[in-house]
């Protein structure tokens, strides 16, 4: 967010096994008695780490010199799969950065 | 030559007369009869299938167990072990959603209606959350989604009196003493003998001072990682004539974590570095939530150019290292 609380940039990437239904086709199953195997796995698997790489350039059409970012990273687990039901927040980071935008 | 010839034509035979002998027996035996020695010591042997829901709570009611054990009844009573049927109520929806999506949707299932419904029906989602259903009839397959729906309609229809009774009820179908320390302690039952009616198992060998239940006697897999696997399964339940897959840990904990070096099993981090006992958690105990993600994040804010227009940038790392002995998410 910049320094007027506008969101600037946003972006969210998904981990689950993504369950193959009745064992067929790319179409993914939902309940689990429709669920059996994979379509995918994009999962955290153990022992294995994961990373991700953001870059996120602002913009600047007021040729400001200074400028301060909010940024908020979360990692959520969503039990059944959508932020309304049962959402669960797991890690959470916060922090204000500041970029000096002056000289040459 | 012609002695191979023959010896061709004697393994075939004893393929043929095999199958036969298979086609005679299918269907025939007592299920509580089939092989093995000694199934006809187990609970349900001994009390004979549940014909209501009453008959199958009392069949594995492990109230006397508190007594003893009010410490680990106390922890496990917070666990979703306690409340594997009603969950926090969507378990329950769920079990509606099978039967209306699921079984009364499929051509070949035979349940057209809640009375067709069997306890074979069932057992993809009862094998975990409530395996003790397969010691019932099926009038306690019928009486259960009587309950399912009943606790549904109530829900939608906002009559909080009668959610609150079914809710009640369901959450006295369970996974509680004796459905792992007996019913399901032992997985070999050729190898290690059925469990005995009268039998706890767990750790020792000896009296135990219950007049129901007056051996104790040793699990050989109740502290290893195949006991919970039987539940947070493998995969797809092959078994079943229409699997279904729900948990898949177990699957993930033999193929990707020990497979990756893991050394551990369930009950160590579940149950013993968590501290939490019997009140086994996931990711909503703080403790477990902890233990199974290393996670960091890194900002790196630069001034980017581009010509004579500068602007701020910022490059964000985030990196998540799982350390539980499972897939996230599983369960």
């Amino acid at each position: 967010m910049d320094e007027e609380g506008d969101e600037i940039f946003t972006d969210e990437r998904l981990y689950m096994p993504v369950p193959q239904q009745f064992g067929r086709t790319q179409k993914m199953g939902r309940g689990p008695y429709e669920k059996s195997g994979l379509v995918a796995d994009t999962a955290l698997h153990p022992g294995k780490k994961t990373h991700e790489h953001f870059e996120i350039l602002f913009p600047n059409e007021e040729g400001l010199t200074n400028s301060k970012m909010d940024v908020k990273v979360q990692l959520w687990y969503l039990p059944y799969g959508n932020m309304d039901t049962e959402p669960f927040l797991w890690k959470e980071f916060t922090e204000t950065v500041e970029v000096d935008l002056s000289g040459k | 030559m012609p002695t191979k010839k023959r010896s061709n034509v004697l393994s075939i035979a004893a393929t043929v007369l095999a199958g036969f002998s298979l086609i005679l027996f299918s269907g025939v035996l007592d299920p509580v009869q089939a092989a093995g020695i000694g199934k006809d010591g187990t609970i349900v042997a001994k009390k004979g299938k549940a014909k209501t829901l009453d008959e199958l709570i009392a069949m594995y009611d492990s109230s006397s167990c508190i007594e003893c054990h009010e410490d680990t009844h106390n922890e496990w009573a917070n666990s979703a072990h306690a409340r594997s049927v009603y969950g926090t109520g969507r378990t329950a929806a769920t079990f509606k959603t099978a039967f209306t999506n699921g079984f009364m949707s499929w051509a070949y299932s035979g349940v057209t209606d809640p009375n067709d419904v069997q306890v074979e029906h069932l057992m993809g989602c009862a094998k975990c959350h409530l395996p003790q259903l397969a010691d019932a009839t099926d009038a306690v397959a019928k009486e259960f989604v009587g309950e399912i729906f009943a606790l549904m309609d109530a829900n939608s229809k906002g009559d909080t009196e009668t959610f609150e009774e079914k809710k009640e009820l369901l959450l006295k179908l369970n996974i509680n003493c004796l459905v792992c320390h007996n019913r399901n302690a032992i997985v070999h039952k050729w190898t290690d003998g059925y469990p005995q009616a009268g039998v706890v198992f767990g750790s020792s060998d000896g009296a135990h001072d219950d007049p129901d239940f007056p051996i104790a006697r040793t699990s050989p897999i109740m502290g290893e990682a195949i006991f919970c696997g039987q539940c947070h399964g493998l995969g797809p339940n092959l078994e079943l004539d229409n699997p279904t897959q729900c948990a898949t840990a177990y699957g993930s904990y033999l193929f990707s974590y020990i497979a990756n070096g893991g050394d551990q099993n369930c009950q160590e981090c579940h149950m013993r570095e968590s501290g939490l006992g019997h009140d086994m958690q996931s990711y909503r105990s703080q403790v477990m939530a902890d233990k199974a993600i290393d996670w960091h994040v890194d900002t790196r804010p630069m001034v980017w150019r581009d010509g004579n227009k500068i602007s701020p940038k910022l490059m964000v790392d985030v990196s998540m290292t799982n350390k539980a002995g499972h897939g996230i998410p599983d369960g």
